[in-house]
């Protein structure tokens, strides 16, 4: 019975998988992303979500001291992502075309790979008995008399808060810039070398371009995580870093229901511009439909 | 000079990563954590955290959430990943299914807050944190699954069609087997995650508390259950490194062998 039951579904086959994916995928996701958007476009008036259209939100959004903390959010979200760019690019191209061997990659990778399952507020909260006024650092200057007095800009300042997401937003950009430049047929590499080109000739026409995948990659989940950075922005800017975040979630908890759905659009609608402002820049140096023609096998 | 400068200021950045990590398991043996200092030596955090109630039930929910959101991932990644590579709109269905990959946690949180609670009006609770975790676990499930999929050799099923294999022999004595690296992969992610979780967690929640909300709010509380913090998270740090290990043994040996 089960089995004739089973037959019939033919669930083995597994062609079956795909539209109940969908529908569940679009329920869960576009849904939500969908009703996020037309959510901005109300407004709260006496604790109470109106559902009329219009800009009332999004004016207010502007209007009210958000739009510092949105330039203060970008401005950290830029300087992390350029950061990690700057020492990730260099060193997924030691990781995938250096003298590295197997086992060091393989084992880079995976400790790469690990910070993504360990809770951050855990990790996060240690820095603060390491960068307090009493805590370790501090201890070390004044035992070693290299400081007279206390170190306080180490914590609950901007500067925790950038030097804790560069360490924490890293591999996120190093392992996307790996996995472009990991298929990139070393031939390419020796052919050019071998007419001569110099390794600034090889980095820039050969390298740069066929890994711009796995750049933009990595600019995209890293700059998406600075902009909706929270963990680090609160535990170590000690409310004195306002982004983004602290704002939908205290709009979150005031029950501003449209606000929370504003900002929350905002930071994917900044995601957005700044990605098209970046493949506007890139495409100067190289079109970005040959990179990923040139991908396939 | 400049691969060299490469090489360093990358693994110096992997260092400044797990050097937190080693030191917050030395001091939660330190009698006053919050000075820093991991001296003198004491096991005293380890008791307060024995009789401190309140956070052996987020615990438990943790693990039991953790452990569907894990078993769904494996399941549901096994079949879409099976159907990925034989369908004629490949890439758009993957890029879809990645697409909560590029969107910031807090965004996405919100936005599965405001469709179920303001819009559907449902009471959130456990099954909502888990609906969260499922759409964030999923896509990473989704990339182990392909590696292997998109490489299966489908010669060997139409052999065993010709052979008279029904469908469901086919899938469990051939395609199973190849792909169970993968599942195992893919669900052990979905475990990690979702037990890890806390952006989406936070909006999902309703008036359920699951360990990493609880470790959130007792480390942004600033309270002096920091010390018990510490033991807690090198508690679960010692859960979750070896299962790690174990991952990575699973893709880097049995994954790179099976090619």
């Amino acid at each position: 019975m089960l089995r004739s039951l089973l037959r019939r579904l033919n669930l083995a086959d597994g062609r079956w998988a795909l539209p109940c994916f969908l529908a569940v995928w679009s329920f869960l996701v576009i849904a939500p992303l969908v009703v996020l958007i037309v959510f901005s476009f109300f407004q709260t008036q006496f604790f109470m979500t109106v559902y009329k259209p219009s800009f009332y939100t999004w004016n207010d959004l502007f209007s009210s001291g958000r739009f510092e903390v949105t330039l203060r959010a970008l401005r950290i979200a830029l300087t992390v992502t350029v950061i990690d760019l700057a020492i990730g690019f260099p060193f997924a191209l030691w990781l995938a075309k250096g003298k590295a061997s197997r086992t060091v990659q393989a084992m880079t990778l995976a400790l790469l790979t690990i910070p993504f399952f360990i809770d951050l507020s855990s990790r996060i909260i240690v820095w603060r008995p390491i960068l307090d006024e009493h805590g370790l650092i501090n201890s070390f200057l004044r035992a070693t008399h290299l400081a007279s007095s206390p170190q306080r800009w180490m914590l609950y300042t901007e500067w925790p808060v950038h030097f804790a997401m560069v360490i924490s937003y890293f591999p996120m950009m190093v392992l996307p810039i790996y996995l472009a430049m990991n298929i990139i047929d070393d031939t390419l590499i020796a052919a050019c070398q071998d007419l001569g080109g110099s390794p600034f000739r090889v980095l820039r026409d050969i390298i740069l371009p066929l890994s711009l995948p796995g750049i933009l990659g990595g600019i995209v989940f890293t700059l998406g995580s600075a902009l909706g950075a929270w963990v680090e922005p609160t535990m170590l800017g000690g409310g004195f870093v306002d982004v983004l975040s602290n704002s939908i979630t205290s709009a979150y908890s005031a029950l501003r229901v449209p606000m929370v759905a504003a900002l929350s659009t905002f930071v994917i609608v900044l995601l957005i511009a700044l990605l098209c402002l970046l493949a506007l820049a890139m495409r100067r140096f190289v079109r970005l439909g040959e990179v990923f023609r040139s991908m396939k096998p | 000079m400049w691969p060299g400068f490469a090489k360093w200021a990358g693994l110096g950045l992997l260092a400044l990563i797990y050097a937190p990590i080693a030191w917050l398991a030395l001091l939660s043996f330190s009698a006053r954590p919050l000075s820093g200092i991991p001296y003198p030596l004491s096991l005293a955090n380890y008791r307060a955290l024995l009789t401190t109630p309140g956070w052996t039930g987020p615990f438990l929910i943790s693990f039991v959430i953790a452990a569907v959101v894990g078993l769904v991932t494996a399941v549901v990644a096994c079949f879409v990943g099976r159907a990925i590579p034989r369908s004629r709109r490949a890439g758009g269905i993957v890029l879809l299914a990645l697409l909560p990959l590029f969107i910031p946690g807090v965004s996405l949180g919100a936005a599965l807050f405001i469709f179920l609670r303001v819009l559907l009006g449902l009471n959130l609770g456990y099954w909502s944190i888990m609906l969260g975790h499922l759409v964030w676990s999923f896509p990473f499930a989704l990339i182990i699954m392909l590696v292997l999929t998109t490489r299966f050799d489908h010669r060997l099923l139409e052999a065993a069609a010709d052979l008279g294999a029904g469908s469901w022999r086919r899938f469990w004595d051939i395609e199973f087997p190849l792909l169970r690296p993968a599942i195992i992969g893919a669900g052990l992610f979905g475990f990690l995650l979702s037990f890890n979780e806390v952006q989406r967690s936070i909006f999902l929640r309703g008036t359920a508390t699951t360990m990493p909300i609880w470790n959130w709010t007792m480390a942004s509380s600033q309270e002096s259950q920091v010390p018990i913090i510490f033991a807690l998270a090198t508690l679960i740090l010692a859960i979750v490194l070896p299962l790690l290990g174990f991952v990575f043994w699973l893709i880097f040996v049995r994954i790179e062998k099976g090619r």
